[in-house]
């Protein structure tokens, strides 16, 4: 390891934080807000006000020795605020296209999203298309098999997740911090095997499916200056089997 | 004893209008704000129940305008704000409308869109929450929203609606003078905000970066070489009316003013709430900054004291023209 220094996000090295813009978009009411809210506060709200114009927050995570901010910008979902989400888009390195699983329709609009964030977003956008409301699989009437394929198409990330029960919410956003474009800064044949930071694509492809869980150890701090007490947050598919520490820094 | 529970009243987590308070709520700020307002307003009462005496109601007249711009007490706002905005006299003129407008079949799409939005407004609000079913307040505000897109099928429905008609409500407390105070305000106040182009809230954010640029060029260029256009942080403000924004003490005085003087007042508690927060933008590193600074003035101490608030906007943006705005928004217009 040594020669190469620490793994980069943006140019930023070991001890500095690394901040980077992140851009939900989707449906009115397919839970952006909510997954936000989950994802940054542990929170979730059987009734979440409607987001207007759009919500900005932020979240700290530490992924081995790099620090990452995400700046979370939540859109609103009404089509007639749609003439915005360039505002917010524009400039950022990450989206998240959110669809409800139990509404074809926020799955259609999802996909003109994309689109859209192909012809118009940065060219190194990440793109990650999140079907939420995982929790109603009752009432499903998208096929996660179908948003797979439509995702490995396009080469963008794919999870099911529930903001409800927290499934595959922090996840998620872990999933887009480790695609973010540091690729080609990297020197490349650096074995990448135990590390996190490292060739994110290929863990993927390993893995399989973009669907897997990352398997980290995943903690919410109680507090940003007591960084000793921390309490286990996520239980669900933490499966050790990469040497990869995660603190999620309360903001 | 009764000592005991005044002070629980001011500790108490609901205030006046159902709300919870959030949590960075400052009690201590506000109980040292209540202590002084609580004789103004006393004194605001008794100035107004002498105005209205006799007739009851008010014609436009400088006496007026101050008196509203001091603020109108509660017991009096809903039907003062029916007034001075005409709602009451288009409401007289339009008998039946209401109800015939709740009978018509609304498109479905429409009013799936506001169904989605029923549950999701205000649901910390006693009456509006959702095991209120008592209260019926969802249901009012089902067909106030129901009632105006179908008079307004070119704007059906936008979000931020619900939650000013809410606001309404629990002003009014009632169905048919909310939804022709609502008229006055999307068809006479603000016009084109809530179109499906909102076109009107577009120029309006433009033209407040305008006003910035004649007020504090330095603030101007410094947003503008962040990149940050004024509707990063000022679209809910102009949205939801500071709804959310401000607490609502301080925003129903708002209010107070807009029915009584039109948009104008929306400019002038946006230059305050700039010019207030002029530090924080100038020491800014980034855009995400000046939106996270801006969040916070909900909590502002200073914000929470609406009566000098409230003196401070008319301060602070002393001139302002309504002609400058119309000429502005013409130019805007132009760029858009
Ligand atoms: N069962 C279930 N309900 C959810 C989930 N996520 C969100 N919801 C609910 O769906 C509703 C809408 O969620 P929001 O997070 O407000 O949706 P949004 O996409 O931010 O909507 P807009 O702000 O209007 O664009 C809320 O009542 C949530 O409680 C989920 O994972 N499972
Ligand atoms: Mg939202």
């Amino acid at each position: 390891m040594t020669g190469r220094g620490p793994p980069r996000l943006n140019g930023a090295g070991a001890g500095g934080m690394c901040q980077f813009k992140l851009v939900l978009l989707g449906e009115s009411a397919v839970g952006k807000s909510s997954l936000v809210l989950r994802f940054v506060k542990g929170q979730f709200h059987e009734f979440q006000e409607s987001t207007i114009g759009a919500a900005f927050l932020t979240q700290t995570v530490v992924l081995d020795d790099t620090t990452l901010k995400f700046e979370i910008w939540d859109t609103a979902g009404q089509e007639r605020y749609h003439s915005l989400a360039p505002m917010y888009y524009r400039g950022s390195q990450a989206a998240v296209v959110v669809y409800d699983i139990t509404n074809q329709d926020t799955f259609a609009r999802a996909k003109t999203w994309v689109r859209e964030l192909e012809k118009a977003g940065s060219p190194n956008l990440v793109i990650a298309l999140a079907g939420n409301k995982a929790d109603m699989a009752n009432r499903r009437m998208v096929e996660a098999e179908e948003a797979k394929a439509y995702a490995e198409e396009k080469s963008i990330l794919f999870m099911e997740t529930s903001a409800k029960t927290a499934m595959n919410v922090n996840d998620l956003f872990l999933a887009i911090a480790k695609r973010l474009p540091r690729n080609e800064k990297q020197p490349s044949g650096e074995g990448g095997s135990g590390h996190t930071l490292v060739d994110p694509a290929q863990d993927e492809k390993k893995s399989g499916s973009c669907l897997t869980t990352p398997g980290l150890n995943f903690f919410t701090l109680t507090s940003e200056l007591d960084l000793r007490v921390f309490k286990f947050e996520d239980v669900y598919g933490v499966i050790l089997n990469r040497i990869s520490t995660c603190y999620v820094v309360n903001k | 004893m009764s000592a005991s529970n005044s002070n629980d009243l001011h500790r108490s987590e609901i205030d006046a209008y159902g709300f919870k308070h959030g949590e960075d709520f400052d009690y201590d700020s506000y109980e040292e704000f209540m202590s002084r307002y609580l004789s103004i307003l006393a004194r605001r009462a008794s100035k107004w129940n002498k105005l209205l005496s006799g007739s009851g109601s008010v014609k436009r007249s400088s006496k007026v305008k101050r008196y509203v711009r001091k603020g109108i007490p509660n017991e009096h706002r809903g039907e003062m704000w029916m007034c001075v905005s005409k709602a009451k006299k288009l409401m007289d003129s339009n008998e039946g409308l209401y109800q015939r407008l709740l009978g018509q079949e609304l498109d479905p799409s429409i009013q799936s869109e506001i169904d989605i939005d029923l549950h999701r407004t205000f649901p910390e609000n006693i009456y509006f929450c959702n095991d209120a079913a008592a209260s019926g307040k969802q249901d009012s505000l089902r067909n106030v929203l129901k009632a105006f897109a179908n008079h307004n099928p070119e704007i059906g429905y936008c979000q931020g609606l619900n939650y000013v008609v809410a606001m309404l409500l629990i002003v009014l407390k009632d169905e048919e003078k909310s939804f022709f105070l609502l008229e006055k305000l999307t068809k006479q106040i603000l016009v084109g905000y809530y179109s499906k182009n909102l076109r009107g809230l577009n120029v309006d954010q433009m033209v407040l970066g305008e006003l910035v640029k004649l007020r504090n060029p330095n603030i101007a260029s410094h947003m503008e070489n962040k990149m940050a256009p004024w509707s990063l942080v000022c679209m809910k403000w102009f949205v939801c009316l500071y709804l959310d924004i401000l607490p609502i003490e301080t925003t129903l005085r708002i209010w107070d003013c807009l029915f009584y003087e039109g948009p104008k007042i929306l400019f002038r508690v946006a230059l305050t709430l700039v010019l207030q927060n002029e530090e924080s933008i100038l020491t800014a590193r980034d855009t995400s900054q000046i939106v996270e600074r801006f969040r916070k003035v909900k909590s502002q101490p200073l914000n929470m004291d609406c009566h000098t608030f409230m003196q401070k906007v008319f301060l602070d943006s002393q001139p302002l023209k309504m002609a400058t705005i119309d000429k502005l928004r013409s130019e805007c217009e132009q760029n858009l």
